[in-house]
């Protein structure tokens, strides 16, 4: 039986895409299979007792101590790693676009931390985190006449050195989006604002900036999306401590999910912080609509 | 003479071009000399930069050596840099092989539902990697997928097949029409289109995507430190099993280190201009 050649033409793309539908359907059947727990009160240690149960398991977030805490601060992290490290990010990348000597060297030293995995990068930070003076950063911190950090033993430090960290790794990403599209802007502009005796300082806020908007959107939109999920490094120096002062919705549905086997109630923590980041980041995607259609240039 | 102004700005820069430089390259320069230290040298009180060098903690991490008594939970680095190896060739290759042909049909086919498709494939993106691990490690644990590196590669797949048919879809779309045309016109069926066209006008962009596939797998640490068991952790999760409720060893650990960032160092720069666009999965070029 030989098949039309229209109807073959017709069924090409989607044979075409089997192979990789497969594996989709593979993936999506695990994350579908996670919903459904996050409706039973899947207990890995008690399976006799599993029973569906609607939406307790969300319900009763709202009443559990550790979640709102969780849940603050996921958002409160978000709201200022993505502000400092887009505001250096961007600092770096103007510098940087300047004529600077060693710039390339410089740009290509940028990547080592963006490209080593995340949870090296806070093994290497802990080992010079480490809360006495034999810890590198507190021996230097203490020819500033600073008194040494319990960096990762107290709550603030805590929190401050996942936000060092993380900062460390992802700067470089910030830095180069915005770098790239530094080197790509358009001339003209500048042209017209020479002659019209414009100073840098009024070039940068009327036209770098606005003409660098979308770019900025974008590397806030990438930044949100992962701080909001921040993982490796949390769990590989602080572990959500201490007094659950790191914990995010990441760590809580790991800690309920594989400390104490709640299969269920760990899926729906994990479905909330999916809701939050999908909100995000639509959000931030049709702010960076609006922002690339103001520059068409 | 430059007027002192220019004197004032050009220190600033000076100065500013060596903080920048501290910040991104001291914390590598510590962790090399750490790597080179015996114990008594890491804890000093003031850190020591001179001290007498010593390759012990690289060659216990060959060996499998560790000093101290705990030597039933000593972690098989040799072992765990293979597994790393393998999961992550593996992956990228079982991802290649798939996006190859879909792709090809997202770039240069119309076929309903076909942005639909390419925008799934690209949600994967947003989800919590918890949110696959546990349904992941409850399936695994019932067909005999945990800690396995098969298991391991299959999961991986969420980190490369979605960034492997966006990537490549970027790619063979600059691939200009008019040569396409050309080779259909000399009679080329859409399997010598792919492969006598696309392919080998995309091959830097290919080995690009190839070789940042790599590198993600290699970062990997979430899905491992679930679905992995100790014949089969990658560096990655190996690295932090020098940290045990009895100590740290932190020489080791620095060793450690190095050589898990080693490979990556070197990929990223082969591929520096194109990494961006990578982490960006094509949004940005």
């Amino acid at each position: 039986m030989t098949m039309s050649r229209r109807r073959r033409r017709v069924l090409l793309p989607y044979a075409l895409m089997a192979p990789a539908l497969v594996l989709l359907v593979g993936m999506i059947y695990p994350f579908g299979l996670g919903v459904y727990y996050s409706l039973t009160n899947y207990w890995l240690q008690y399976p006799k007792r599993f029973r569906f149960i609607w939406f307790d398991n969300y319900i009763n977030l709202v009443g559990e101590p550790l979640f709102l805490r969780a849940l603050e601060f996921t958002i409160g992290f978000t709201v200022v790693a993505v502000a400092v490290q887009v505001g250096l990010g961007l600092a770096v990348a103007l510098f940087l676009h300047a004529r600077i000597p060693g710039r390339a060297v410089l740009r290509a030293l940028m990547l080592m931390p963006l490209m080593i995995p995340p949870v090296i990068t806070a093994l290497m930070w802990k080992i010079m985190m480490a809360s006495t003076n034999a810890g590198i950063l507190n021996y230097m911190l203490s020819f500033l006449g600073i008194d040494p950090i319990n960096w990762f033993g107290s709550t603030q430090g805590a929190v401050v050195s996942v936000l060092i960290i993380d900062t460390w790794g992802n700067l470089p990403f910030v830095s180069l989006i915005l770098l790239g599209a530094l080197q790509a802007l358009p001339t003209e502009p500048y042209e017209a604002a020479v002659v019209d005796g414009a100073g840098p300082a009024a070039m940068l806020r009327y036209i770098t900036l606005p003409l660098l908007a979308p770019f900025i959107v974008l590397a806030v939109t990438f930044r949100t999306m992962d701080s909001l999920r921040i993982f490796d490094v949390i769990y590989a120096t602080t572990q959500g401590g201490p007094n659950d002062a790191t914990t995010n919705l990441q760590i809580m549905a790991y800690q309920f999910s594989f400390q104490w086997y709640q299969m269920g109630k760990g899926m729906a923590q994990v479905i909330v912080l999916l809701l939050l980041v999908v909100l995000v980041s639509y959000l931030l995607l049709r702010l960076w609509n609006r922002a690339a259609e103001r520059t068409v240039y | 003479m430059a007027s002192p102004a220019v004197r004032t700005r050009n220190v600033v820069i000076a100065v500013a071009a060596l903080i920048l430089l501290l910040w991104t390259v001291f914390p590598f320069i510590w962790i090399l000399l750490t790597s080179l230290k015996q114990p008594n040298d890491i804890i000093s009180v003031p850190p020591k930069f001179v001290f007498t060098p010593t390759f012990d903690n690289y060659a216990a991490l060959v060996m499998g050596e560790q000093r101290g008594q705990y030597a039933s939970t000593r972690p098989d680095f040799p072992l765990f840099f293979l597994n790393s190896m393998i999961i992550s060739v593996g992956a990228v290759a079982l991802s290649l092989l798939a996006a190859i042909p879909a792709a090809y049909a997202l770039a240069r086919f119309d076929f309903p539902l076909k942005n639909e498709l390419a925008f799934i494939f690209m949600s994967f993106r947003f989800v919590p990697f918890i949110a696959f691990v546990i349904p992941l490690y409850l399936l695994y644990q019932k067909f005999g997928l945990y800690n396995t590196h098969l298991g391991l590669i299959l999961a991986y797949q969420l980190i490369t097949l979605p960034f492997t048919i966006w990537m490549l879809r970027s790619f063979f779309m600059e691939v200009p029409l008019e040569i396409q045309e050309a080779a259909t016109i000399d009679g080329c069926s859409w399997l010598g289109v792919l492969m006598r066209v696309i392919l080998p006008l995309s091959m830097p962009g290919i080995a690009v995507t190839v070789i940042l596939g790599f590198m993600f797998c290699w970062n990997a640490f979430n899905y491992p430190l679930m679905l992995a068991g100790r014949q089969t952790f990658p560096v990655t999760v190996g690295a932090i099993q020098f940290i045990s409720y009895e100590q740290v060893l932190w020489g080791q650990m620095a060793a450690a280190t190095i050589v898990a960032a080693l490979p990556q160092l070197v990929l990223s720069l082969m591929v520096q201009k194109y990494i961006v666009r990578g982490l960006t999965m094509g949004a940005v070029r």
